[in-house]
């Protein structure tokens, strides 16, 4: 465990030493039925190590909310989950990443696959520059998942269902998807993700460019999906990770510092850095 | 943690800082009222010089769409033919027209006896009459032995003259080479209303000429749309899919950083140093034919591909990564993300490169000199192999050339260059607004 920490802005000294001193992530880290698993895994883009050393389980039905204050690396982790580093040329993943017991980052796993099986919600809606209907129908039909139109209808009309957002887009299907507002635009990429039938969703920061109103109707559909999928969600409001996840697990500075049901997270943090962080006395 | 019961670095508001910040203010307004005075006057110098530009070529070059023709009454005698009776077409097209036409200006103007006032008087009609009086004939064999009226091409320097309105006041004309006589008799011929201005269709049919009467763009005009056809085709997706390579899929590496260095450089290189190349590779090496479009298409590309690849480049380093994130997130190839997310984004934008770039390989003289598109081109290049001039180089060409009427034949052909321009750009602008989205 690399104890040396040369960035160190925020925090007391009594703080820093109890960072300086994290060598095991407090909490149990691993679930009954995973679905994604990931065992002391390291990040480097270039010479900076973005993550130390952080194991972490994803598991099915179930909402784990990663928070932590900016530069943490949480969502460096989360890109991880789908190999969207991989195009960023600098950056160096080690450690055992696996979907379902399948390593990520073996060569018989493709990344195209992977990402059609762990889907990504971003932090920016951001619709392609085509109509409502084929951002959705998008990924069923470069993946090949529908054979006719109807069944891409269905594909279509049901994903819109699932984001909430099909009663409010109906009669507008050919209208382009940037014309929505932006809560829409959100619960569009998410309709994009789902018809995809993805088994994990990667959620960044969905909520941070959207309106209180806009994010409830969200955080409502995130809990909605629980039923069917597994879900990671990055996100900076503690109140929606209270609201949202079932587990928590609090980042900081590169290294995971604590995990938990949700409840005693917040109601009872062990780790005194995560203590501060939810009392809001820094990050 | 900052102490907030430490008072001395609190940031306390100055007290006179709204007086200092009015001050100010009336500056800034100044400095800025000034800086819009340079931009508008910048525009309206520049607007001013393009007036005066385009105006200088439209008035040169617009006489230069109308010509005048010329009534004369040719006798179709058989004998000056040197035909029989019922000849066939074959030897009706080489029969002697020339002689005819001389015969029925000598008739008009019987005072002309002397060998030298003769050659005047045949100067005054075009050397293409003959032809326009073998076609009345052979579209009409039967007129053979009759007396017909034809209208035939004034000379240039006749037309000059009467496009300018010199004939109807002879005593002021200047700038003729008629002499005196000829401009006598050409008046006379105005009088008898045996002149007429009409739309100048030979200027369109025709190829370059040593008489400027009959001399037209249309070998120029094909050997341009040839040449830029080749530029099009070979330039456009050679660029694109180096930019998309460079831009999406190349590693960011030392040979990279060399390769986008070269390109920078290439589009600095001048002109000529390519046709330089042409001449030495296409035409010396792989004997490709000499003032041929396709060595001229070839050479220009060489020229354009910098411009476009570069503008290209640019066009897909503006669109948002994020869409790139959210078409891969879906699980699309890189190949698939670029089709169908980024290219389409990009497009207008690549399209602006490939304007600027076929607008400027349009323009350019100096490497075609050098692999032989300055020809005389009689004849009209129907493909890209036959030899071929274009339009900036037909310009060239008159512009040195002697004879006054190509004066506006210059000015005719800048128009034409310019309008071929203006419809490049139009094709363009619809393109872009074809694939352009909104973001």
């Amino acid at each position: 465990m690399n104890t040396q920490t040369t960035t160190s802005g925020s925090g007391t000294s009594a703080a820093s030493d109890a960072f300086d001193q994290l060598k095991e992530t407090v909490g149990d880290v691993t679930v009954t039925d995973p679905k994604m698993c990931a065992r002391n895994v390291d990040v480097f883009y270039g010479d900076n190590q973005a993550i130390y050393d952080v194991s972490l389980d994803i598991g099915n039905n179930e909402v784990i909310a990663m928070i932590g204050p900016s530069g943490c690396g949480k969502s460096t982790f989360l890109r991880c989950l789908n190999r969207m580093n991989d195009s960023i040329p600098s950056c160096r993943v080690s450690g055992d990443m696996s979907l379902d017991g399948e390593d990520l980052y073996s060569t018989s796993l493709d990344p195209v696959l992977l990402r059609a099986r762990v889907g990504m919600v971003f932090q920016k809606p951001n619709p392609f520059a085509k109509s409502i209907y084929d951002n959705v129908a998008y990924g069923p039909r470069i993946h090949g998942l529908a054979s006719n139109r109807a069944e891409l209808d269905d594909i279509v009309i049901s994903s819109l269902q699932k984001a909430g957002l099909h009663e409010e887009v109906h009669d507008r299907l050919d209208a382009p998807g940037t014309s929505l507002s932006g809560g829409q635009q959100q619960r569009l990429c998410i309709a994009r993700t789902i018809a995809v039938s993805p088994e994990v969703i990667l959620m960044d920061e969905p909520c941070s460019a959207l309106d209180p109103i806009a994010t409830a109707r969200i955080e409502e559909l995130i809990d909605e999906l629980r039923q069917n999928y597994a879900i990671a969600i990055v996100t900076h409001s503690m109140q929606q990770a209270a609201r949202v996840s079932q587990r928590t697990a609090y980042f900081h500075l590169g290294k995971l510092v604590e995990v938990g049901s949700t409840n005693n997270i917040f109601t009872n943090p062990q780790h005194e850095l995560t203590e501060n962080y939810i009392t809001g006395r820094f990050g | 943690m900052t102490n907030p019961t430490d008072d001395s670095k609190q940031v306390a508001p100055r007290k006179d800082s709204t007086s200092i910040v009015k001050r100010t203010l009336a500056r800034r307004y100044a400095a800025e009222k000034r800086f819009r005075f340079y931009g508008a006057t910048a525009i309206a110098i520049s607007l001013l010089f393009l007036v005066i530009l385009l105006g200088s070529i439209l008035v040169k070059g617009l006489p230069a769409f109308t010509e005048t023709q010329m009534l004369i009454d040719v006798t179709l005698d058989a004998k000056t033919l040197g035909v029989e009776e019922g000849a066939s077409e074959q030897e009706l097209r080489s029969a002697n027209y020339n002689a005819l036409i001389k015969k029925s200006l000598r008739e008009m103007f019987p005072e002309a006896t002397k060998r030298k006032q003769k050659k005047e008087l045949y100067k005054l009609v075009s050397t293409s009459a003959e032809y326009q009086v073998r076609d009345s004939l052979i579209a009409n064999p039967s007129q053979i032995g009759q007396t017909i009226k034809v209208w035939v091409l004034a000379d240039d320097e006749l037309s000059a003259l009467y496009k300018t309105g010199g004939l109807t006041d002879i005593a002021n004309v200047t700038h003729t080479r008629l002499s005196e006589q000829q401009i006598t008799w050409a008046s006379s011929l105005n009088e008898q209303s045996r002149l007429k201005k009409q739309f100048n269709a030979t200027f369109f049919k025709n190829g370059d000429s040593r008489e400027p009467e009959q001399a037209g763009i249309r070998a120029a005009l094909m050997g341009s749309i040839l040449t830029l056809l080749i530029t099009f085709l070979l330039s456009f997706p050679i660029a694109v899919a180096t930019a998309i390579y460079l831009e999406e899929f190349a590693p960011k590496n030392r040979w990279t950083d060399l390769i986008e260095v070269n390109i920078n450089n290439l589009a600095a290189v001048p002109s000529i140093v390519f046709g330089l190349l042409g001449l030495a590779v296409f035409i010396n090496f792989f004997e490709l034919p000499r003032s041929a479009p396709v060595v001229g298409g070839i050479v220009l590309s060489l020229m354009t591909l910098p411009t476009i690849i570069i503008t290209s480049r640019a066009a897909l380093k503006a669109v948002p990564p994020s869409i790139r994130e959210a078409g891969r997130g879906l699980g699309a190839s890189q190949l698939q993300v670029v089709t169908h997310h980024v290219l389409p984004l990009a497009m207008p934008g690549i399209l602006t490169g490939t304007i600027i770039g076929l607008a400027q390989a349009l323009g350019e003289t100096a490497p075609l000199l050098m692999i032989g598109m300055v020809a005389f081109i009689v004849d009209i290049p129907t493909s890209v192999t036959d030899a071929a001039t274009v339009l900036p180089v037909q310009v060239f060409l008159w512009a040195d050339s002697p004879e006054r009427a190509f004066l506006e034949k210059t000015s005719a052909a800048i128009l034409v260059l310019l309008v071929f321009l203006i419809v490049m750009n139009a094709a363009a602008v619809f393109l872009r607004k074809h694939f352009e989205r909104r973001w």
